[in-house]
Order: C-alpha cells, then structure tokens, then sequence
C-alpha cells in the first residue's frame, strides 16, 4: 500500500489541487492531508469608483483596471492562500471597527472555501480509486467537521479509528497549546487522553498502526521552530529554533508503538525520525509558493517498506 | 480573532493561527552576517594580507570595490530566501531548481566535504590572533620546541594541537544548540565590538614615534633589544625591492587583481540570511537585505576606518611590510610579526594583564565565530538525509541531548585526520589550498539557479514577493545573479590563470576533483540503492500537474 501525506496547506488552492492530483502522479492507493486546511488571512480588494480597483498583496500595492485584472489579482491571492474580498473604502472602515463581523467574514470565506474543495474533490476524484482523508488540525475551527463528513469524496479522520488496507488509523488534529490560542489546542494532560481515547479503539496488532496527530512530538526534531520573545518576535534573527511539540503526543507514540506516526503543525521542521521502533514524519509545508510537501511511504505487510520526502 | 496589521488603509488582515509571527530584529541577523564575514578572523587573518602579493594594488580600494559586488550577492540570496524560504539553503535551491543531482554535489562539496579542510584553516587563524599574541605577551619567544611549535602556522604540532581544539570548540557548538550559541555569539559581539573600540582608540591617541618605540620595544621578548628594529624592518622591505602603494590608491588593473583575495572574508554574508517568515512578505526580503548588506557595510567601513587608523599609528605601508614577512617577500627583518592589529595595537600598553585582556576581547571574534566551521554543514547533511540521498541515520539526533550525533560526527571524524595530514604532510597542505573556490563554486551554481528562476519555477517566482522588482522588464534577481555570477566568473578566472594566489596548483585541482568525484558517486550510489528499494529519487522534485 502506497501512502502521500500532506499536510498545512492553509488555504492554498494550488495545493490543494496538486492534493487532488498527488494520487495519480504519486501512484498512491491512500492520500492523507494532515490539518491546517484554511488559510490566515484577508485581503480586501477596495473599489476606486468606475472600473478601478486597488489591492496590496505581499506589501506590494496594485492599481487594478477592470474586472480581469481584478479577478487576476484575486486569483493571485488565492494561490498564496489567502482569502480575497470586495469592498468599498466605507466598508473597509466598518469593517476595521466592528471585529464580529470581521470574524464572520473570516468564518464564511473559509468554510466556503472548504466547501467548494469537497466539491471539486468530488468532481476530480470521481471514478478514480483511492481514498482520501482529512483531518482538520489546530487552525480550522470546528465547523469544518462537518463540511468533510458531509463530503463524498473525502473521509473525516478527526478523532477515529480508520481501516486502510490491513492497517489502522487513528488521528486527531488538536495540538498543546501555542501563543496563538487557536481552535484546538489544549493541556497536555487533556490532550493525552484525548489520544488515547482514541488509540483506545485500535485493534490491530502495533505494528499495524498508524497515528496522524498533527502536533509533532516533542523535541523529535520535527518540532523546532523559531524560538519567541513575549510579543511574538523570532528571537536571534530566527537562527534559534526550539522544540515546541507536544509531550502528550510522544507519550501516545512511546505507549502505541505504532509502525508510522504522520506530523505536521510545524512547518520549518521538514524531517523524519524515529521514536523507538516507529518512523515519524512531518513533510513540512510551503505552501506560499504553491509546493505541495508531502511524504509518500510504502507500506508493505507490517512495515514502512520505504519512503521518501517530496517536493511538488 | 482578527487583527491589524497597518493603522493606515487596512490591506490585510490576518487572524490568530500558529506561526503568524512578528518580524524578527534585523539586528540579530545582522549579527550573524558581521561574524560572518569576519573583518577579525578572516579579514586580517588572511585576506589583507594578501596586498603583499600584490603590492601594486590598492588594498582600500580592493575592499570597497570587492564589497561593492558582494552587494548582489546579498540581493541574490535575499530574493532566494524571499521565494522560498526553506532551511537547507542552497542545497535545496539548486535542487528545486536544477533537480537533486546537482544540488547535492554542489552542496555536499561546499557545504560538508570543504568545511572539513577549514578546520585547520581556522585554526591558522587562531594561533595567529590568540595563541601566538597571548605567547608574546608572556615573554614566550619560541625558543624551545613547544613554543617553536607555535610559531609555524602553517604545519607541525601546533597547528595540530590548534585544529582539535578548533574542531572541539565546533563539537561543542553544534552540541548546546542554536539557542545556546546564538546566546554566547551575542556576547561575544559586544565584547568584540568593545576591544575593536579600544583597539582603534590605541591607534588613534598615538603616534608613529610611540608605535616605533613600542615595536622596538618588543624585540625585548626576543632576548636583544634592538632599538631601531621598526627602521630595519622598512629597510628590509626596501632591500626587498617592496613597495606598496598608499591609503587612498587605486591603480585599477594592480587591484582588480587584489580583489579575487578579499573573497576570502566577505563572500560571506548569507550565512546571516533568515530563512523563516509566513505572511511577511516584501518585508523580509528587505529586511534579509539590510541584515547581511548592513552587516556588509559595517564591516567594509570599519575595516577602511581600522586602515586609517593604523596608518596614522604605524605608517599605512607597514602593514603590507609586515605582510610581506607573512609571505616572506620580505625576510630580512630583525623580527617576525603577523600583522594582527590586535597585537600591534598592544603594543602600545605597558602593563601585560592589560594587553592580554584586550586580545581576550578581540579573540571573541575568533570564538564567536568557530562554531560556523561545522554548523551550516550538519544543517545540508539532514537536508540530504530527508531526501533520502544520505541514509536515515545521518539525521539522528539523540533523544536525551538533542544533538545531531551522526550529522556532528560526519563532521569531526573526516576533519582530524586531515587536520593531522594538513600538520604533518607538506603535501596536503598545498591540496588544501581551494578551499575558499570550492564554496565560491558552490555559490555560482546557487546564482545560476537565481538567474534562471523567473522562467524555472514560473508559479513559484510569480506568488513571491519579488516578482514585482524588474529593471527593464527583467527581473530584479535574474540581473543581480548575473553581474554576482560574472564577479565570481572574474575570480575564478584569476585564481585559475594566476599562480600567484596560490589555488592554480594541480595537485589542489585533482584533489578537488575527487571530492566532487565522491560527492557523485554517493549521489549514484545512492539512486541505485533506494531505486532496488523501490524509490525513485527523481521523484522527490518532480512538480504535480495543478490543473
């Protein structure tokens, strides 16, 4: 059984469509997108009057020209992830005074994205026969549950036991806590029996388990990031990464004894490694640029076969 | 949830989510690439030497001139790091952009096989600027065998002894962390920064009479007094039929030719270069410009205002007199000095706790930046193991200590034995001599991947935060890679044609071939073990179709 795993793409359409395409390109029997599916942020493109718009991207302020240069701008937008909407100079103030409905608009544009995903997942993957699923990490909020369980195309990992092929899968996207105070972070202590509520309801012998927990575990490597002063600001130029993964979720692997644990959260962290027997993967992301990081591992009988990181 | 991220016209908003982080201090990373480009370590302990092989160059003006290139060199890698921000640096560049066969020989020869010979480079430096000036101070002249050992920098046991100490301070490094080490690079920047201070000051308040007078003085350690041995000494460059041309010179063709030696200490500064940055955009960009060409400025300014400083103190020619006795085109004067300003500038105090105390100070440019011999490495060698080119266990990092054993010891082990050979093999040590060009070429293939980007990696390039900088309708990072890679064309072509620099020697050039030869043959090795394994390593890069 071929397995590709992505994971963090944040609202990047292009990834999410190299997502939809790795299966075939890969030859996977099994695609996994580990969490973090919506993106970060807004970008107003504010209404000049006529057919003049104006939008800034990456710092960099654009006067637009009717409606195709527009829609090219917006979709530049959506390639680096982000969620680009109309406005008018009036509504941008409002907008900046009144944080619900800042939070609403947030709130429609990434569930509305997720939505139009499902749809296009259905649309891409029809016919064809691999499995697909999602487990939505620390920065989706929690109606996005509902969006993949209502998918066709797409099966909700969050807080189940999934077979695939001879093995099973247990996953959960909740992440120990972070300065950022997201969706689904919480305790460590909580979020120990949080996993083993679900490794709870394996069956299969260890060396057929599979954990997708979208923390890394703490200090495997695959959780240094750039170390944080009090207001957030990489210490050291960011040349001083540190571990900030989840103990609670080495804990889980070191009682589970899994044959694969899949990671993501961090995205400078790109590696493997191994915790006693299992091997631990966070493929990283960056998905800015549009590159689908994955991991594409071949399981085979009750091993990883071989694997290997990826770039696409 | 959400929040601003301007007071003026919002034009963007961004919500709490993990890794929204604010933007780092430029001064830090500046940090790094002033260490980086060492004006101490490399710059006087080699580099500026260098006008003693051509003392018909103005060496004020190489400095400037070779800085003023180096300029696109900081706009190259800044708008590498600006389009993909990736640790790993320019293995994973060259790989995304030429694919993994080219970006692992590249890297792992400048990166990781290269790093092993600066050891007892390095450790050049630091008899010269540390072990040879604390010796001078303790009235240690050399004449028995041990202190002998240490005035030969270049083979026997004290370069030796030096190298493992260079390696164990780099283990050590590697060992506390980043945190750690930046912690302690921090505070030797101050102290650094502190006896530069006092250094100049010591130029500055004195005069050519008292430098005379302490420069005679010194001939004390030596056991006779020689009261005219700074007269001698400029007679012996005379006799020597040397002469350098002054401060402000700039005889053009003489110091092009100059120039190829400066690379040595400032073809450096991306080693500053922050990598990390999410939702930033241009900013970063500009602010890995002002990082590594701050730090670029700082230094070639400093280091023009150190020159001037020295040559109101001491005769701006002495210093190239006192070169020429390094590369002994001088060798008839009464003593034997390396013109470490440090010691020269000691020179001036009376009182031996003093002296030392100021060349402990100046010494944290040497200890603030040895770790570096090793660090960049095991960062490439953990990139090439998460592609699967190395074998998994050179990622290993113990689970206790968090140290990247097998990365450090890939590292440390290969660079003793060609330390010891370095020390004791008067062969090898003439092998040694690209160590500087192995790099550069390590670099030239990064820029040649910032030209070609733009058309490359079309999608990548278009989402970045550069795509808007163009001159002429091309592209900002294609014209700064050119004239970059036509500067290091320029050098390389002078260390290939000119014997002079000591890097046209065939044994060097064989010996370099064969660590490309074996950054090859892993590379091959390597594709035929995983391809029996079932993984095709070509598939690491290979693009998803979007559509």
């Amino acid at each position: 059984m071929r397995v590709f795993f992505a994971t963090d793409i944040h609202g990047s359409e292009t990834c999410w469509r190299k997502f939809l395409n790795s299966g075939t390109h890969y030859k996977a029997d099994v695609m996994i997108l580990g969490g973090d599916m919506t993106g970060k942020a807004l970008v107003p493109v504010i209404h000049d009057g006529g057919d003049g718009w104006h939008g800034t991207l990456q710092e960099q302020r654009r006067e637009l020209h009717g409606e195709d240069a527009v829609v090219a701008f917006e979709q530049d937008v959506i390639r680096r992830g982000y969620y680009p909407f109309r406005t008018t100079p009036d509504e941008l103030a409002e907008l900046e005074a009144d944080s619900d409905r800042l939070d609403d608009l947030f709130h429609s544009h990434m569930l509305g994205t997720v939505e139009r995903w499902m749809q296009m997942a259905e649309e891409k993957l029809a016919g064809q026969p691999q499995r697909m699923f999602v487990c939505p990490g620390n920065d989706d909020q929690f109606e996005v549950d509902a969006i993949l369980a209502a998918a066709k195309r797409v099966e909700l990992a969050e807080g189940r036991v999934v077979d695939i092929d001879g093995f099973q899968m247990a996953s959960t996207g909740w992440a120990n806590p972070t300065p950022w105070h997201t969706y689904r972070e919480e305790p460590e202590d909580v979020l120990l029996e949080r996993i083993r509520a679900v490794t709870g309801n394996l069956t299969v012998p260890h060396e057929r388990v599979i954990l997708n927990l979208h923390c890394p575990p703490y200090g495997s490597g695959l959780d240094d990031a750039p170390g944080l002063d009090e207001d957030l600001k990489p210490k050291h130029g960011g040349h001083a990464p540190e571990p900030v993964g989840s103990k609670a979720v080495r804990q889980a692997i070191e009682e589970t004894r899994p044959v694969l644990s899949l990671h993501g959260h961090i995205h400078e962290a790109r590696g493997h490694t191994r915790i006693g027997g299992t091997l631990c993967i966070n493929p990283g992301s960056a998905y800015e640029q549009g590159d689908l990081m994955g991991a594409l591992i071949d399981l085979n009988g009750s091993k990883v076969k071989n694997f290997v990181l990826t770039s696409g | 949830m959400a929040a601003a991220d301007t007071p003026a016209e919002r034009t963007m908003f961004v919500r709490k989510a993990t890794g929204l982080v604010k933007g780092w201090s430029v001064f830090d990373a500046f940090i790094y690439s002033a260490f980086a480009i060492n004006l101490m370590a490399l710059g006087f302990g080699y580099a500026f030497t260098g006008v003693a092989v051509f003392p018909t160059g103005g060496l004020i003006a190489a400095i400037v001139l070779s800085g003023l290139f180096i300029v696109f060199e900081v706009i190259t890698y800044a708008s590498l790091i600006a389009v993909m921000p990736r640790a790993g640096g320019d293995y994973v560049w060259q790989s995304r952009v030429f694919g993994g066969g080219v970006g692992f020989v590249l890297a792992a020869t400048g990166w990781w096989f290269i790093l092993w010979h600066w050891v007892p480079i390095y450790a050049n430096i630091l008899i010269l600027e540390f072990i040879q000036p604390i010796l001078n101070v303790l009235g240690e002249n050399g004449t028995s065998t041990f202190h002998a050992a240490w005035w030969n920098p270049v083979h026997g046991t004290g370069i030796f002894v030096a190298s493992l100490a260079t390696a164990a301070i780099a283990t050590i490094v590697v060992s506390i962390g980043m945190r750690n080490y930046a912690r302690f690079q921090k505070m030797c920047f101050y102290g650094a920064i502190l006896g530069l201070l006092v250094m100049l000051a010591l130029f500055l308040f004195h005069s050519k009479a008292d430098f005379a007078a302490a420069f005679n003085r010194q001939t004390d350690i030596y056991g006779s007094h020689d009261p005219n041995a700074y007269g001698k000494t400029v007679a012996a460059a005379h006799s020597a039929g040397v002469q350098y041309k002054g401060y402000g010179a700039f005889p053009l063709r003489a110091t092009l030719l100059l120039v190829p030696f400066m690379l040595f200490y400032n073809l450096w500064p991306n080693w500053g270069a922050t990598l990390y940055g999410e939702v930033r955009g241009a900013s970063d960009f500009r602010k890995n410009i002002y990082a590594m060409g701050g730090a670029l400025l700082f230094t070639t300014v400093v280091v023009v205002i150190t020159f001037a400083a020295m040559a109101h103190a001491m005769g701006y020619t002495f210093y190239g007199i006192l070169s020429g006795e390094y590369w002994a085109s001088v060798t008839n004067a009464p003593t034997y000095w390396f013109p470490y300003p440090g010691m020269l500038a000691a020179m001036f105090i009376h009182n031996g706790f003093l002296q030392i105390v100021l060349l402990l100070l100046l010494s944290l440019w040497f200890f603030g930046w040895a770790g570096s011999v090793f660090l960049s490495s095991t960062r490439v060698i953990f990139a090439a193991a998460f592609d699967r080119i190395l074998p998994e266990w050179a990622a290993k990092v113990d689970d206790r200590t968090h140290v990247p054993v097998a990365a450090l010891l890939l590292m440390l082990l290969p660079s003793i034995p060609i330390s010891y050979l370095y020390a004791y093999n008067s062969n090898f040590y003439g092998y040694t001599l690209d160590a500087t060009v192995v790099i550069a070429i390590t670099y030239f293939g990064t820029t040649l991947s910032a030209i070609i980007l733009p058309w490359r990696r079309r999608d990548i390039y278009k989402a970045s935060p550069i795509a808007k900088y163009e001159l002429a309708g091309i592209p900002l990072v294609t014209i700064s890679g050119v004239v970059f890679a036509a500067f290091l064309a320029f050098c390389g072509y002078k260390w290939f044609s000119n014997d002079s620099y000591g890097i046209n020697h065939s044994n060097s050039l064989k010996y370099m071939a064969v660590l490309y030869l074996i950054a090859i043959a892993i590379y091959v090795a390597s594709r035929i073990v995983r391809r029996r394994e079932g993984i095709d390593l070509g598939m690491i890069n290979s693009e998803i179709p979007v559509e």
